[in-house]
């Protein structure tokens, strides 16, 4: 019986160590979580963000983690997989928001899906971090300002009229000398979806502010694999430039039919980095530009994006057309840890005042920071590739006004 | 001839209404937030299939374009609330009207066909329609699509949580199983099924098939319009994509697998499509050949779908235990008698 006594009482003890063990883990722990397609057609893009989530996470922890007030808490990374389905997604979000009681939410990498995401993070004061630029769609000045529907909602990208207007300047610069005469002419083919009609509406502008002609748009239905119909028209225009502003994976099929049918004397492929031109062994008998988003990992001009793709790989992520998204996202998680030391505080009202009011020195920019509109600023970088095969690569600043 | 079965009408409804009784209790076991979110999903799914099963279970015409009535009843849902600040109870019927009145639009030309070319041309009116919203400017808000930001209320009261919300979309799919079960077991129910057995009989017999044929495209457009109206209030943000042809095709294959004759059936469809890949932790790749699989094996070995299937084995196995002969033909479809 006394034994029995001794071993009761020593599981109870074993039971309440444990349960005070939980407890403090929890209480040491703070959760944030990231929504993205880990599978499905979103897939290329969207791997890039808890990639590039889990690597800023893994380094704050590994530095000791978040010291808030005179506590120190480690960050704990739940991931969620939508499965490039938007029911998936809102119940991911559901359960981190309302189950997990996460403090952060990353996500997602399609526009719709982060919208909707927001109907759920937004009343449940849930710091919330995108990097769609059709968030401009919501954000404003009111939206954001305190009880506003958007008060928690960060976009992690510049404005759109910010990236297309660098990525038009840098595009024309580079080719030019590579074409050997002024380009006058560009046709952008686009594919005709929420993303595509967004960008192309701001890229068209940016291209007539830096003086090109663009007789027309051409609009190819997602998931198009025979862009024939659509190059044929494009090549009769007499473009100096065809622009295939999105997406990079379509773009990637849609090339090589262009040179075969010597659509144009060059070309501009939208999200498609330099070290997939290389890796796949590309090239063209005439001049390429491309961009990325928002830094290029296969020749990037930019000493810190170097070092971060090379930790960025050695953790395991694979080389993809747009492993450069990871970075709309893995600042933002180191930004939100310096925001949550300076508040002192989680209470996310102080959290995003501390935003709101700080400058981050990240890998995309040394300053960055959020508008009144809760919108960054930063640069984007531009590569070509000469028929020779060279590349080159240079950061492009925005412009700092939208064109009219 | 016609032969009536010794069960009553109601016997084919009381499956249907004891499963969603005990769907109502779920929310009593604690479930996590993502299941009742996807259960949500699911039955918003259902109520449509409901309206599917009228046109493809009775009728025996198969919609591929049911997703785009869907989002008839959607963006009728969100541009009422953002233009007039209409809410969700008003919607609710204006949604489904206008659903069904778009379904009588696309009826008249297209039920001129019959089988595959019905098939095709309601596929072609979901990427219409899909085209038209994507580049609807400001109105449909292009392919961005729209936010709702109108609350749900409940009794007076905002509806924020997910339990209200499935507790609605469960009272729902309960209202679409009984007017299932009601069209059924009309006599329009059953000049339906004739239609369905033979389009030249019943036209020889003085039914008017074509007038028929649409009247249940339109009857299965007002079930769209009402998940149309849940959708767009349970998502707060819609656009083209979720209308378009992957949509129309999960809706159809949902209703193939899970039997479009029986009150269960869309049920069963509904459940298991929406919940299968988060049970199996499958990616979307893997989903689809499944349902691939599932949908050759039902088609094969379950012409009538998983629920009548499932029915069929438990009476055959019923019948081998008491070692009792054969009953005469018992329907399959929700009816009580059967041609």
């Amino acid at each position: 019986m006394r034994s029995l006594l001794l071993r009761s009482a020593s599981a109870a003890l074993c039971l309440a160590a444990s349960a005070y063990s939980a407890s403090a883990q929890d209480a040491d722990t703070i959760k944030i979580g990231v929504v993205a397609a880990e599978s499905g057609a979103f897939v290329s893009a969207g791997h890039t963000l808890p990639a590039g989530v889990g690597l800023a996470v893994k380094e704050i922890n590994d530095a000791g983690g978040v010291k808030i007030g005179d506590k120190t808490y480690k960050i704990e990374l739940l991931k969620r997989d939508d499965r490039t389905d938007i029911a998936t997604a809102i119940a991911a979000t559901q359960e981190l928001v309302r189950d997990d009681k996460v403090a952060a939410i990353f996500g997602s990498e399609s526009h719709d899906f982060t919208l909707a995401m927001a109907k759920i993070t937004q009343p449940a004061k849930v710091i919330h971090f995108a990097g769609n630029s059709t968030l401009a769609k919501v954000l404003n000045p009111q939206s954001v300002a305190p009880g506003g529907e958007d008060h928690y909602l960060f976009q992690s990208e510049p404005q759109e009229f910010q990236r297309s207007g660098s990525t038009a300047r840098g595009v024309l610069s580079l080719l030019t000398p590579l074409v050997g005469h002024p380009l006058k002419k560009s046709v952008v083919i686009v594919g005709n979806d929420a993303t595509g009609q967004f960008l192309t509406s701001y890229y068209v502008k940016a291209l007539k502010a830096e003086g090109q002609e663009v007789p027309e748009v051409i609009a190819y239905p997602p998931d198009t694999t025979d862009f024939s119909p659509f190059l044929t028209r494009a090549k009769s225009l007499n473009p100096d430039v065809v622009h295939f502003w999105y997406n990079g994976d379509s773009t990637l099929t849609a090339l090589p039919q262009a040179l075969e049918l010597g659509v144009a004397p060059s070309y501009f492929l939208f999200g498609v980095d330099p070290g997939i031109w290389k890796e796949r062994g590309l090239s063209a008998d005439v001049p390429v530009a491309m961009s990325c988003v928002p830094i290029c990992w296969g020749e990037s001009s930019n000493a810190n994006a170097k070092t971060y793709f090379s930790n960025y790989f050695a953790a395991g992520a694979p080389k993809g057309v747009t492993s450069s998204v990871s970075l709309l996202y893995y600042d933002y998680v180191h930004f939100l840890a310096d925001a949550w030391e300076k508040a002192g505080t989680l209470d996310p009202d102080a959290t995003v005042a501390a935003l709101e009011s700080m400058h981050h020195k990240g890998v995309v920019s040394d300053d960055l920071s959020f508008n009144a509109s809760h919108q960054v600023t930063h640069a984007t970088e531009v590569c070509a590739a000469a028929p020779g095969g060279a590349i080159t690569c240079a950061m492009q600043q925005p412009p700092a006004e939208a064109p009219n | 001839m016609i032969m009536k079965s010794s069960s009553s009408p109601l016997a084919s409804l009381l499956p249907a209404l004891a499963v969603l009784v005990v769907l109502a209790l779920v929310p009593a076991l604690g479930p996590s937030n993502r299941i009742l979110s996807l259960a949500i999903s699911a039955g918003i799914n259902i109520v449509a299939l409901y309206g599917l099963a009228v046109l493809f279970g009775q009728t025996g015409i198969l919609s591929m374009g049911h997703a785009a009535l869907v989002g008839v009843g959607a963006y009728t849902a969100a541009i009422l609330a953002r233009d007039l600040g209409i809410g969700f109870w008003v919607a609710l019927p204006l949604g489904s009207l206008l659903a069904a009145a778009v379904a009588a639009i696309v009826g008249v030309p297209s039920l001129r066909v019959s089988g595959h070319h019905f098939v095709i041309m309601t596929f072609a009116f979901g990427q219409l329609l899909s085209i038209v919203l994507t580049n609807g400017g400001a109105f449909t808000g292009a392919a961005t699509g729209l936010d709702l930001q109108l609350p749900v209320t409940w009794f007076g009261r905002p509806a924020g949580d997910l339990v209200p919300y499935y507790f609605i979309v469960i009272a729902f799919v309960a209202i679409s199983a009984v007017a299932s079960w009601l069209i059924i077991n009309s006599s329009y129910g059953r000049t339906l099924r004739a239609i369905r057995e033979n389009e030249k009989l019943a036209a020889s017999l003085g039914i008017n098939v074509g007038r028929h044929k649409i009247g249940a495209f339109v009857v299965s457009g007002l079930f769209a319009g009402v998940s149309g109206v849940l959708l767009a209030y349970f998502f707060r943000h819609i656009s083209p994509n979720q209308f378009s042809a992957f949509p129309s095709i999960y809706l159809a294959l949902m209703v193939m697998i899970g039997g479009a004759r029986l009150l269960l059936g869309p049920i069963a469809g509904g459940i298991l499509v929406s919940f299968l890949p988060e049970m199996l932790n499958l990616d979307p790749v893997e989903s689809r050949i499944l349902y691939g699989i599932c949908l050759i094996a039902v088609i094969l070995l379950l012409p009538n779908g998983l629920i009548a299937g499932l029915f069929d084995g438990l009476r055959a196995l019923g019948r081998r235990l008491v070692g009792s002969a054969p009953r005469p033909n018992v329907p399959t479809d929700g009816t009580s008698e059967t041609a």
